[in-house]
């Protein structure tokens, strides 16, 4: 048994491009469907953490996945605003508490997202450098945003504006940076978090100038009456919001009437939670309540449909490729005869002649699968980082 | 050592056949047979190893008629008994030249190496000029040395009788003397007995016997 | 198909934000859940809140206001040091009607908030500011309400009734107590409206006026039809302050100014010069060096009673 594994080893050995390619096709054939399983089941079960753990988002009418997906995941298109006035009415209902979620503006690639000093524990998450939210214009950034944007406590961010062609609407916005958050895992390390009203500014709901009554700004104005001062465009308009300037900021318009993009709703009970998706649920309701699990359920259900014929689909390859496999031993025998001859003319019996071949074809097999093994145990330890990496990077 | 009578062969879908009504090789004996290409040389050489059975008649070596025995029994005699000369070689590309002198130890678990099998393997192969090529593959031989280390092989286990066919075939004319002087002389140091097929006349001179395979009947079936 | 094929696009860049945390859960929102003998920590954004918020807590809340000494809060601006210790109340109590500018740009919990003065809007009272206007989307109105609605004891009883709503919710299993505490002070509010409108009593017709735009509720509730003035009881108003005062009392005379506080005796004399008798007024904004709420009304209550007896107004 030995010498028919040592003929074997060394035979493989020595071939070591074609061993090499084989063991790769195999470990493919293995290890890709248990990555898939992977993947989906630990995305699948992290997707549906998330949201469980946020357990209503009220939104505008349209649709609940695209609502589910930005609030949860900061992902997707913003979702139709709906007004601030909800948060006052939930807080009402002594139903639920309310978060306000403003979403739509990015640093860079990272989502903006504006929303009440609530989020943070709701989310769990904590300050690793500096400290929390306190007046407008500041910035607390996760801790992935933090690295990419290469940011710290003291440092400044500017918001991109909304659209490249934009150009009469909103304008970049120097935020200061006044911390950063312990990394979760979770979509909150991409986000550059900041108050509601830092969103609303943002936005250019509110915005900071000189004072308009003060002789200085009279370039500024067009016209005056009693009541009323009407500016130009020349009026200087801030764009960093300091301690200093803060008191010149202001808003135009009623407050709850400005924009939000979703709202989180803890309700106090189980009991409560039902009763408030009740109150909403009329098709007539301006606001629509959605359960994210639900949405979450739904889409992870047409995954998995969706994975059954990927699986199919990888099975056929799979059979194909050790079709192709077994069709190269074959052909490898073939060029061997000369080679299985000699050792059967020496004296070799025909089935150890098999058992060397056949020990080649198993040692093969076994590298494959304790490669599949290790990359699949790769894959658990590290996928969502690789993933995520490949995903970032545009490999994928 | 050998003695063949009455053999009748064919092979088994017809085609050629071999009669040999008598063959006689005493021990010790350096014999060479002649013949055309397609005269039944090789099979000769197969029926002698016990590779082949004949359909009649009865093949004998070192006294044990061979020709009876079972397949495994054939076997096991061959690989004690018999080393074998490829024209081709047949040294094995993934081995070393060291792990294809030793290829007989690895083909059946009845032959194991002894005591003296290293110092025999190191003598052979200082004896026939490779000694320092053991750890080279046979890619990295000459011809001459990759038929020198088959001949180590042919030897390796200690055989009675050594069968060598057209072992000098793809050698150029100073290699072909080379490598027939060594063999003659490890078959003489080994006191084994030798059958060599070949079709190389100039190259018959040092055997105590040259036999023609017209001699025997061997032709295509009707 | 389409529907499907744009979920798994929303999973494939999911699936890039999706962490290898084990599973999240949902922390508490808001002040801590209610429990036997637990206190209500709660931050005020002025001094009349504090009070109302201590008078009807009593020993279940811990009322803080850290407006320094001497500072207005209307114009105050905390640190974010003292931004991130109101951020940590239980409950944060807000004026409403544009009082303290600072917290809207202060970030603050919804679910902690409330603003005293919700469901009160009706009776606001327009400041009389300037507005401006610029930009595509024309005029707008900046917050042009009176911020001083305590000063209607009216107001400030429903400001009293929004604090003990929110505490009852914090602490439902002194709902008792907190009620009984309310009662006796929106009695005591009353009592101090009735006060005021006796010593208010004939006031119309004398002509009043306000060194400072803040008196607007007082005004409102007590029919003063006063006029105000943007003058500070420290600095002289100047040549052309004066001047525009001549202006006014030309079309229409006052014989009383209120206050905040002491002006300069240069400005009292020159007012009383004038005809007009300067009063103070404190609006209780900020706390008073001794005393609480009622003491100071009650300390403005003998003012106005002694101007009342200079003029033969009325007493109470």
């Amino acid at each position: 048994m030995r010498d028919v594994v040592y003929l074997a080893w060394r035979y493989l050995v020595f071939n070591r491009w074609k061993t090499g390619i084989l063991i790769a096709a195999i470990t493919v054939i293995v290890f890709l469907p248990l990555a898939l399983e992977l993947v989906l089941e630990r995305s699948s079960e992290r997707l549906r953490a998330r949201a469980a753990a946020t357990p209503l988002l009220f939104g505008a009418p349209g649709s609940a996945l695209e609502l589910a997906l930005s609030s949860l995941y900061f992902s997707g298109e913003s979702p139709a605003p709906l007004d601030y006035a909800i948060v006052a009415e939930l807080g009402d209902t002594r139903l639920a508490a309310a978060i306000p979620l403003h979403l739509g503006y990015r640093v860079g690639s990272h989502p903006v997202i504006g929303t009440s000093p609530d989020y943070f524990p709701f989310r769990d998450l904590s300050i690793a450098q500096g400290r929390m939210l306190a007046l407008s214009g500041e910035a607390v950034l996760g801790a992935a945003a933090a690295d990419s944007l290469d940011a710290a406590p003291g440092g400044g961010v500017v918001t991109a504006p909304e659209s490249v062609f934009d150009v009469t609407g909103t304008y970049p916005v120097r935020l200061r940076v006044v911390g950063v958050l312990e990394p979760t895992g979770t979509p909150d390390d991409e986000g550059v978090f900041v108050d509601i009203r830092t969103a609303w500014i943002v936005g250019g709901i509110g915005h900071g100038h000189e004072d308009l009554q003060d002789p200085t700004a009279s370039g500024s104005v067009l016209k005056r009456d009693d009541s009323n001062i009407v500016a130009n465009a020349a009026v200087v308009e801030y764009r960093d919001i300091t301690p200093e300037n803060l008191a010149d900021f202001h808003f135009h318009g009623a407050e709850d009437e400005f924009p939000l993009s979703a709202v989180i709703a803890v309700p106090v009970d189980a009991k409560s939670g039902v009763l408030l998706e009740g109150r909403y649920q009329s098709p007539d309701s301006p606001v629509r309540v959605v359960r994210p699990t639900e949405v979450m359920d739904d889409l992870l259900a047409t995954v998995f449909t969706v994975r059954q014929y990927v699986l199919v689909a990888v099975a056929l390859v799979g059979a194909a490729t050790l079709a192709t496999i077994a069709l190269v031993f074959l052909l490898s025998i073939r060029l061997r005869r000369a080679e299985i001859q000699t050792m059967i003319r020496i004296g070799a019996a025909p089935g150890r002649v098999a058992a060397i071949l056949g020990t080649e074809i198993l040692l093969v097999l076994i590298a494959s699968l304790l490669m599949a093994g290790l990359l699949t145990g790769i894959a658990t330890a590290f996928g969502d980082e690789i993933f995520r990496w490949l995903l970032q990077s545009g490999v994928l | 050592m050998i003695s063949i009578r009455n053999l009748d062969f064919r092979f088994p879908r017809g085609g050629f056949r071999l009669v040999v009504p008598r063959f006689d090789v005493p021990a010790g004996g350096r014999v060479a047979i002649l013949g055309a290409s397609g005269s039944g040389k090789t099979t000769l050489l197969d029926l002698l190893a016990g590779i082949r059975v004949p359909d009649a008649g009865s093949v004998t070596v070192a006294g044990q008629e061979i020709s009876r025995l079972p397949d495994t029994a054939r076997r096991h005699f061959r690989i004690h008994r018999i080393g074998l000369i490829f024209q081709a070689f047949e040294l094995l590309e993934y081995l070393t030249v060291q792990e294809n002198l030793l290829l007989p130890y690895r083909m059946s678990p009845s032959l194991r190496p002894d005591a003296d099998t290293g110092a025999r393997l190191s003598r052979l192969a200082e004896e026939t000029g490779i000694g320092g090529r053991l750890r080279r593959y046979p890619d990295q031989l000459s011809h001459g040395e990759r038929q020198r280390a088959a001949i180590c092989r042919a030897l390796i286990a200690a055989p009675d009788l050594i069968l060598a066919d057209e072992p000098t075939g793809n050698l150029d004319p100073e290699n072909k003397r080379r490598v027939l002087d060594l063999l003659l002389g490890q078959v003489a140091g080994h006191g084994a007995t030798l059958v060599m097929v070949t079709h190389d006349h100039d190259l018959l001179e040092p055997f105590d016997r040259v036999v023609q395979m017209r001699d025997f009947h061997g032709a295509e079936a009707a | 198909m389409k529907g499907t094929v744009r979920r798994l696009a929303s999973l494939g860049s999911l699936l890039a934000l999706v962490g290898c945390e084990p599973a999240e859960q949902g922390a508490m929102v808001g002040p801590a859940p209610p429990s036997g003998d637990a206190t209500v920590e709660i931050y005020a954004i002025n001094y009349p809140l504090a009070w109302m918020a201590e008078r009807i807590g009593g020993d279940a809340a811990r009322v803080t206001l850290p407006v320094p000494e001497g500072v207005d809060p209307a114009h105050w601006q905390p640190s974010a040091e003292t931004v991130l210790a109101y951020q940590r109340a239980d409950i944060v109590l807000l004026n409403g009607a544009g009082y303290a500018a600072w917290t809207e740009f202060a970030s603050l919990s919804p679910s902690r908030l409330v603003d005293t003065t919700r469901g009160l809007e009706d009776r606001f009272v327009s400041a009389g500011a300037m507005t401006h206007s610029h930009g595509p989307a024309g005029e707008h109105d900046h917050a042009d309400v009176a911020s001083h609605t305590w000063l209607d004891p009216e107001l400030a009883a429903g400001q009293a009734r929004a604090i003990e709503g929110a505490m009852v919710t914090r602490v439902p299993d002194r709902a008792d107590a907190l009620r009984q505490r309310l009662q006796s002070l929106v009695a005591e509010l009353a009592a101090l409206d009735q006060r005021l409108a006796l010593a208010f009593q004939g006031w119309r017709g004398e002509g009043v006026l306000y060194s400072h735009p803040v008196y607007q509720y007082l005004d409102a509730r007590y029919g003063l039809a006063g006029r105000s003035l943007t003058w500070e009881p420290g600095q002289d108003p100047g040549k052309g302050e004066w001047d525009a005062l001549a202006a006014r009392l030309a079309e229409a005379p006052a014989a009383v100014m209120l206050w905040e506080d002491e002006p300069l005796p240069a400005t009292a004399g020159r007012l009383r010069a004038m005809g007009i008798e300067p009063v103070v007024f404190h609006t209780g904004a900020g706390p008073p060096a001794t005393g609480d709420y009622l003491a100071l009304m009650e300390e403005n209550l003998g003012r106005l009673a002694r101007f009342n007896e200079t003029v033969g107004a009325g007493d109470n």
